[in-house]
C-alpha cells in the first residue's frame, strides 16, 4: 500500500489508540497467566488472548511499515504459540520474557509513531528471545519420536549447546524428560485423536508450526475462543459532544413553547374564549399536547444520555495499576497482592482522565512506604504478602475511591523527627496525630531514608493532595499504627455539572454552588443587628455577617422591610449570610463559562442556561465574599471577636 | 481599508460586501464576513459589574452570547427596542459578539474605491472604532472595526473566565 493513497496520520493515531488498548490488554493477560505459574498448567483462554493481542498488534504494525514492532510482536506471538501448545511449560522465566518483551513493544510503538529512533536493547532483547524460544522448539521435534526427525533435531540441539549456558542445557534436558513423560502418560489416557489447527479469529494464524500433530499434548480446545468482552466504542470529540448537548438544549425550549400553546389553546377553549363552533378545534389540541408531551419525554431521554456518555468507568485508569504494583513490589523485594473492586463505576471523562497520577503515587507509597518485606510481615503475624485494595464507589453526587493497605501505617514519631529536621515544626510544638499525618502534605516532606527510584524523592503527597483539590476533591488519610493506611479520595462526578440553589434577586436569578451552601434561612428583620453600620445576624451564638446581593450587585429593588431570605454559605471556617430575595428550589447546572469578551467579573464564575432557555449566573461564592470583604461591605464582626 | 487583513476575494476584486445597519440617522456597515447571523431582539440576561456598554448575555441554541449595545458603547442616547432593533451576531476571530441595532438594512456591493478614510469627527463617535467611510450614491456608510469595539480602554482585561474558581469548597 502506497503512503500517498490514504491518510497515514489518520491511521497513525487510530493505531495509537488501538496499540495501547491491546498493550493495556497484554498487561492484564500476562498477570493473569503469571498466577498460574506455580500450577505450572496454563489456561488456553489466557494464551488465546495474548495471542489474539499480538497478532492484532503484528497486523495494524506491519500495514504501516513499522516494521520493528511487526518483527518483534511476531516472535512473541511464536512465543505464545509454543506456550498454547504446551510445548513450552509456564515458567517465571518465561512470564518474566514476556512482560519484558510486552515493555519492549511499548517503547518500539512509541518509537515508531514519534518517528524516532528505535529504543535501546532491541537487539539484546531479540537474541535473549530466541534462545530462550530455541531451546524449546528442539522439544518440539523430539516429542515426535519419529526417529530420523528427532535425530535431526538433536544434531541440531547439541550444536547449539555449545551456545547455550549450562543450566539452561539443565532445564532443557529435565523439560524433555517431563514433557516426554506427559505425552506417554496422556497417549495412555486418551487415544491419539487428530488435531485441527486452532482457529483463532479474527485471522488465520501465519505463525509457523513445526509440528502439526503433537499427538494429543495440545490441550487447548479447538474451538473458536470466546470473544473477550470487548465492548464495541468508537471515539468522539469530546467539543462534539458539546455541540449535541447545546442543540438539545435548544430543543428542550422548543418543546416548552409548544407545551405553553398547547396549554395556552385548551384554556382558551375550556374558557370558551376561543370559536369552538368549529369541532375541529378541540381534538387538534387534545393532539398536540400529547404530542408536545411525548416530545418532552424523548427530549429529555436524549439530554441524560448525552451527559451520560462523557462518563467512563473509572476501570480505564485501574487497569494500569496490577502491573505498576507488581513492578514496584518486584523492585522493592515485596509480596503485594492487589485487590480492585468498583471498576465499573462511572465519572466524567476529564477527571478519569486526571486522576490517573495521583493514584499512582499514593500505590506505590503502600507498596514502598507501607507494605513490609515478607520476614517483618512473618514476625509481625501477618500474611507474608501485603494486601493493597483499591477501591471506587458512588456515594451522592460523589464518588468514593480509597486505597488501602495492611502495611506499617504512618509512623508518627518518624514524621515528627523528619519534620523537626527539615524545620517543619518545632520541639515546642504540641501536634496532634491529625496534624502529624498533615505534615507529609508539606512539599518536599519525605520519610524515606534512602532515595528511590519508586518514591521518597518527597514529591508524592503534596502533589497528590494539590491535584485532587484541584478536580474539587477532597483528601482524607487514616493510619493505624502497625495496622495499615487508608487514603481516601472523594471526587464530584463531572466538573462540567454541579448541584445549585437557584436564587431569585432583583428579578434576575443566580445559582449558588450546593457546595458551598452550608443552609438557608427566613430571618425577622428585628433579629438583624448592626455592627459598625454592617448587618449581621447571630446564628447559633455565632455572629454571621450578611451581604446583600443587590447590593453588591448593584441591582436595586426593594427592600422588604420585614424579613430577610438568607442563604448561609461557609468559606474556609467563616460563615457569610447572603441576602436573596426568593428561594426557587435546587437544580443541576452545567456550567458555561462567561465570555472573555465580558471580562471577569468578581462574584460571578459563569453561567448556566435553564431548562426553558432563560440564563441563571453563578454566584462564586469565594470570590464573591472576599471581594465584599476587601471593600469593607461586610461587617468583620466575627474577626474581632465580637 | 485595503490593508486591512484577512481581505476576502471581493476586496481583491475591488468590491467589499458589508452588512448595513442604522443607529439613528446614521447608517453603519460591518465586513459581511465577519457576520454570523441576524435575529430578533431577545431577552438578554443582565451581567451585573460588567462594562456599562455590556448589555448583558443572550442563549443563542444553548451558547452564552455576550451582547454589546453600540448605542452605549458610542456614547448615543439609548432608546427602547422597537419592532426593528435587531441583534447581529459577529464572530471576530474566535470571539462571537452580539451587538444591538436599531435596524438591519441591507448587504452592500461597496467599491473600494469610494472608501474614505475616517474623517477627523463623526457624530461624536470615536474614531478608533471606524475603519473608513463608505459612500455609494448619496449615502454615507460608516465602517466598523468591531475588533475595536469588543476590545477598548473601557475593557482592558481579557483574562479568559476561569470556571476553576468556580465555589471554594466546605469541607
Amino acid at each position: 500500500m502506497s503512503d500517498e493513497l490514504f491518510d497515514r496520520s489518520e491511521f497513525i493515531s487510530y493505531f495509537r489508540d488501538e496499540a495501547e488498548e491491546l498493550l493495556q490488554q497484554i498487561d492484564a493477560e500476562l498477570l493473569k497467566l503469571e498466577d498460574l505459574v506455580d500450577a505450572s498448567h496454563t489456561d488456553p483462554e489466557i494464551v488465546n488472548s495474548l495471542f489474539r493481542a499480538l497478532h492484532t498488534v503484528k497486523g495494524s504494525s506491519g500495514m504501516l511499515g513499522f516494521s520493528d514492532v511487526q518483527g518483534l510482536a511476531h516472535k512473541l506471538e511464536n512465543l505464545c504459540d509454543l506456550l498454547r501448545k504446551d510445548r513450552i511449560p509456564l515458567s517465571e522465566g518465561c512470564v518474566d520474557i514476556l512482560f519484558a518483551g510486552r515493555d519492549l513493544l511499548t517503547d518500539l510503538v512509541a518509537a515508531a509513531i514519534n518517528g524516532s529512533g528505535p529504543p535501546r536493547g532491541l537487539p539484546e532483547y531479540s537474541a535473549r528471545l530466541d534462545q530462550f524460544v530455541a531451546v524449546y522448539e528442539q522439544t518440539a521435534y523430539l516429542i515426535e519420536g519419529t526417529a530420523g526427525e528427532g535425530a535431526a533435531a538433536l544434531a541440531t540441539s547439541e550444536s547449539e549447546e555449545r551456545t547455550i549456558a549450562g543450566d539452561v542445557v539443565e532445564q532443557f534436558e529435565a523439560e524433555v524428560a517431563r514433557l516426554l513423560a506427559q505425552a506417554e502418560a496422556e497417549r495412555r489416557e486418551h487415544p491419539p485423536e487428530p488435531v485441527t489447527p486452532v482457529d483463532v479469529a479474527p485471522a488465520a494464524i501465519p505463525a509457523p508450526q513445526p509440528a502439526e500433530a503433537a499427538a494429543g499434548t495440545v490441550a487447548a480446545p479447538a474451538s473458536t475462543p470466546k470473544r473477550a468482552s470487548m465492548h464495541q466504542t468508537i471515539r468522539v470529540d469530546i467539543d462534539r459532544l458539546d455541540t449535541l448537548l447545546n442543540l438539545v438544549g435548544e430543543l428542550v425550549i422548543n418543546r416548552t413553547r409548544i407545551s405553553d400553546i398547547a396549554n395556552t389553546l385548551e384554556r382558551l377553549i375550556a374558557d370558551k374564549a376561543l370559536d369552538s363552533s368549529s369541532a375541529l378545534i378541540a381534538p387538534l389540541t387534545k393532539a398536540l399536547a400529547d404530542s408536545a408531551a411525548l416530545l418532552a419525554r424523548t427530549t429529555n431521554e436524549i439530554q441524560e444520555s448525552i451527559m451520560k456518555v462523557r462518563m467512563v468507568p473509572i476501570g480505564q485508569v485501574f487497569d494500569r495499576f496490577p502491573r505498576l504494583v507488581r513492578d514496584v513490589a518486584k523492585a522493592r523485594g515485596k509480596e503485594v497482592q492487589l485487590v480492585v473492586s468498583g471498576a465499573d463505576t462511572d465519572l466524567d471523562k476529564t477527571i478519569v482522565d486526571e486522576v490517573g497520577e495521583p493514584l499512582m503515587h499514593l500505590l506505590r507509597n503502600c507498596v514502598d512506604h507501607g507494605i513490609e518485606i515478607p520476614e517483618l510481615r512473618e514476625q509481625r503475624g501477618k500474611a507474608r504478602a501485603g494486601m493493597i485494595s483499591l477501591n471506587a464507589y458512588h456515594e451522592g453526587n460523589q464518588i468514593i475511591i480509597e486505597v488501602s493497605d495492611d502495611g506499617n501505617g504512618i509512623d508518627l514519631e518518624k514524621v515528627r523527627a523528619r519534620g523537626l529536621k527539615q524545620g517543619l515544626i518545632s520541639v515546642d510544638d504540641r501536634l496532634n496525630d491529625r496534624e502529624l499525618i498533615e505534615l507529609i502534605f508539606t512539599p518536599g516532606f519525605s520519610t524515606a531514608e534512602t532515595i528511590s527510584d519508586v518514591s521518597g524523592r518527597g514529591v508524592g503527597m503534596d502533589v497528590v493532595k494539590k491535584n485532587i483539590t484541584r478536580l474539587k476533591g477532597v483528601f482524607d488519610v487514616d493510619s493505624i499504627s502497625g495496622g495499615g493506611t487508608t487514603f481516601t479520595i472523594k471526587l464530584p462526578l463531572t466538573l462540567a455539572i454541579i448541584q445549585a440553589l437557584l436564587v431569585r434577586v432583583a428579578d434576575e436569578l443566580y445559582a449558588i454552588p450546593l457546595d458551598s451552601v452550608i443552609e438557608s434561612q427566613r430571618v425577622e428583620m428585628p433579629d438583624v443587628r448592626t455592627v459598625h453600620g454592617s448587618e449581621v445576624i447571630t446564628l447559633r451564638g455565632q455572629v454571621v455577617p450578611l451581604l446583600r446581593i443587590a447590593d453588591f450587585f448593584e441591582l436595586g429593588g426593594q427592600r422588604d422591610p420585614e424579613k430577610v431570605m438568607i442563604v448561609i454559605v461557609g468559606l474556609g471556617g467563616r460563615q457569610v449570610g447572603l441576602v436573596v430575595d426568593s428561594f426557587q428550589g435546587e437544580q443541576e447546572i452545567v456550567i458555561k463559562p462567561l465570555s472573555d469578551v465580558v471580562g471577569r467579573i468578581p462574584g460571578i464564575s459563569g453561567a448556566t442556561i435553564l431548562g426553558n432557555g432563560s440564563i441563571s449566573l453563578i454566584i462564586d461564592v469565594h470570590s464573591l465574599v472576599s471581594d465584599a470583604y476587601s471593600s469593607g461591605r461586610v461587617a468583620r464582626a466575627e474577626y474581632s471577636g465580637v | 481599508m485595503a490593508e486591512r487583513k484577512g481581505d476576502n476575494d471581493q476586496a481583491s476584486a475591488g468590491v467589499i460586501q458589508v452588512v448595513s445597519f442604522k443607529l439613528g440617522n446614521e447608517e453603519y456597515g460591518v465586513d459581511i464576513a465577519q457576520v454570523q447571523e441576524i435575529i430578533r431582539l431577545v431577552e438578554i440576561t443582565h451581567v451585573p459589574r460588567a462594562p456599562r456598554f455590556m448589555e448583558g448575555v443572550i442563549n443563542l441554541r444553548g451558547q452564552l452570547i455576550p451582547i454589546i449595545d453600540l448605542r452605549t458603547r458610542f456614547g448615543m442616547r439609548r432608546i427602547d427596542a422597537t419592532k426593528s432593533t435587531r441583534i447581529v451576531v459577529t464572530e471576530i476571530g474566535s470571539k462571537k459578539v452580539g451587538i444591538v441595532v436599531d435596524s438591519v438594512s441591507e448587504v452592500l456591493n461597496l467599491p473600494i474605491e469610494n472608501v474614505e478614510e475616517a474623517p477627523e469627527m463623526i457624530a461624536g463617535i470615536g474614531t478608533e472604532y471606524i475603519q473608513g467611510v463608505g459612500k455609494l450614491n448619496e449615502r454615507l456608510i460608516i465602517l466598523l472595526d468591531l475588533t475595536m469595539v469588543i476590545t477598548s480602554d473601557e475593557k482592558s482585561d481579557l483574562e479568559t473566565l476561569d470556571t476553576g474558581a468556580l465555589a471554594a469548597t466546605v469541607s
